[in-house]
């Protein structure tokens, strides 16, 4: 296959989310729904050929980033990685989900990759994915029968799928308002800064003076989808973090994560080092690395 | 849809279109109206040399759908220059010798010029940051990367700019 060539498709251009939708009823499992297009536009030139395309670009009013310090932080499906740095809310109260956004692919692409969009591609390695499933939140869907939420717990099926069906549009996505003692952090290992992460790693942990009340730990590229540790998270509620603690919890982590061998590290690398790498994360989000 | 009539701002100047659907910015800039300034290099919106601005913003255009572009405005590196006569940018990258291939230049052109509209004094660790979705396999970076801070200090108005993007910050 080529990089220069793109398939032949119908683009199809809906005005509003009522006439997104009515395509996507109407065409089913023949549409591809773009946003920004990183993704889209690579898949398209190396393995898929949607017969449509259905581009959100005259689409209005899904661009937005909306923060509520009682409410939360609302995402729109058109709102890029960028536009999320341009919120100082989101370096303030979403710590983990402001770096993986600082840090995901290039300039060129945060301008163009939504945020949604990383949730849907539900690749193991999404850098804004990982944070935002440890910060836990919902992602809007609209269908044609009406709207519902699906928790990003039960977000990711398997790789590349989501509980998305068909004749939905993911129209947002909504993370809750920051607690008092809430913190989270984000780490990631690369070769260079634009590559996918070899491993990536986000924290959000409920702290009261030094003692954890309640952790969500999510990791990535070492599970066909993003995973959560919930064993782990075990190991550090309720428990004050102390050297000994953070010793066991780092133990815990390659018990319960399953990465492969791939081009961009292998399978043992990514055991050895995943323990150590959320042990820092959790330092990061405590201040103290 | 299999074509649509778009209408693109390119460098200040208008243009009407009938593009082909899965064509891509790039491929209309180049094949359709010739504008080799931008240049082919990944097709996969990792090496940077295809960047433009679309309304002032740096992106690929490789990776862009020329027919969703309908109404933008659009900047190539040959619409920093005047009449032949190059732009601070572009003289900066000639006088610190950024240039050895040439073939990333006018991607790295556009991206500086992108990252000084935004904050005209950067310091080294943000000019790498900025220029970490374009790649250079001759020069070693070190050229590009000084020819970036001497494009900053000889911004024309550069007083001004950096006094407009003090007040948008506070």
């Amino acid at each position: 296959m080529s990089s220069r060539i793109l398939p032949d498709f119908d683009l199809l251009l809906p005005q509003s989310v009522a006439e997104a939708v009515e395509l996507l009823s109407t065409h089913r499992d023949r549409i591809t729904v773009m946003a920004g297009g990183t993704d889209v536009m690579v898949a398209m030139k190396f393995a898929q050929s949607p017969a449509q395309l259905m581009s959100l670009e005259n689409v209005p009013g899904l661009a937005y980033v909306l923060f509520d310090p009682e409410k939360g932080l609302r995402i729109g499906a058109k709102a890029t990685v960028a536009d999320l740095l341009a919120q100082a809310e989101v370096k303030r109260h979403y710590r983990a989900l402001w770096h993986a956004a600082q840090t995901f692919a290039t300039g060129q692409v945060r301008n163009t990759a939504t945020v949604l969009g990383n949730l849907l591609r539900a690749s193991p390695a999404g850098d804004c994915s990982c944070a935002i499933y440890a910060i836990g939140g919902v992602v809007v869907l609209q269908g044609s029968s009406g709207r519902r939420e699906v928790g990003i717990d039960d977000f990711w099926l398997s790789y590349g799928v989501t509980a998305r069906r068909p004749d939905e549009l993911a129209v947002e996505l909504i993370l809750p308002p920051p607690a008092a003692g809430s913190r989270s952090a984000f780490k990631r290992m690369t070769r260079v800064s634009e590559d996918l992460a070899k491993l990536n790693v986000a924290v959000r942990l409920e702290m009261s003076g030094n003692t954890c009340i309640d952790a969500r730990l999510a990791m990535g590229c070492v599970a066909p989808t993003p995973l959560r540790l919930t064993r782990t998270e075990a190991l550090l509620k309720g428990r004050e973090l102390t050297a000994e603690v953070l010793q066991r919890v780092a133990a815990s982590v390659p018990g319960e994560i399953s990465p492969i061998d791939d081009k961009r590290s292998t399978a043992e690398y990514r055991k050895q080092v995943s323990g150590v790498l959320l042990r820092r994360a959790i330092q990061e989000a405590c201040g103290a690395a | 849809m299999k074509n649509r009539d778009i209408t693109l701002h390119i460098n200040g100047e208008e243009y009407r279109l009938n593009v082909a659907v899965n064509r891509t910015l790039l491929d209309v800039l180049r094949d359709e109206l010739g504008m080799t300034e931008t240049k082919y290099g990944c097709g996969t919106g990792e090496c940077g040399a295809c960047t433009v601005l679309v309304e002032d913003k740096a992106i690929n255009s490789c990776l862009t759908l020329a027919a969703t572009m309908d109404g933008k405005r659009i900047t190539t590196a040959a619409g920093r220059a005047d009449f032949g006569r190059l732009d601070h940018i572009q003289q900066a990258f000639v006088d610190e010798a950024a240039i050895q291939c040439g073939y990333c230049t006018p991607g790295m052109v556009m991206k500086t010029a992108s990252l000084l509209a935004k904050n005209p004094d950067p310091s080294e660790a943000e000019i790498r940051h900025a220029l970490e979705g374009n790649i250079c396999r001759c020069t070693g970076y070190e050229k590009i990367v000084k020819a970036v801070k001497k494009a900053a200090q000889t911004m024309p108005g550069r007083a001004a700019v950096a006094e407009r993007c003090k007040e948008a910050v506070q």
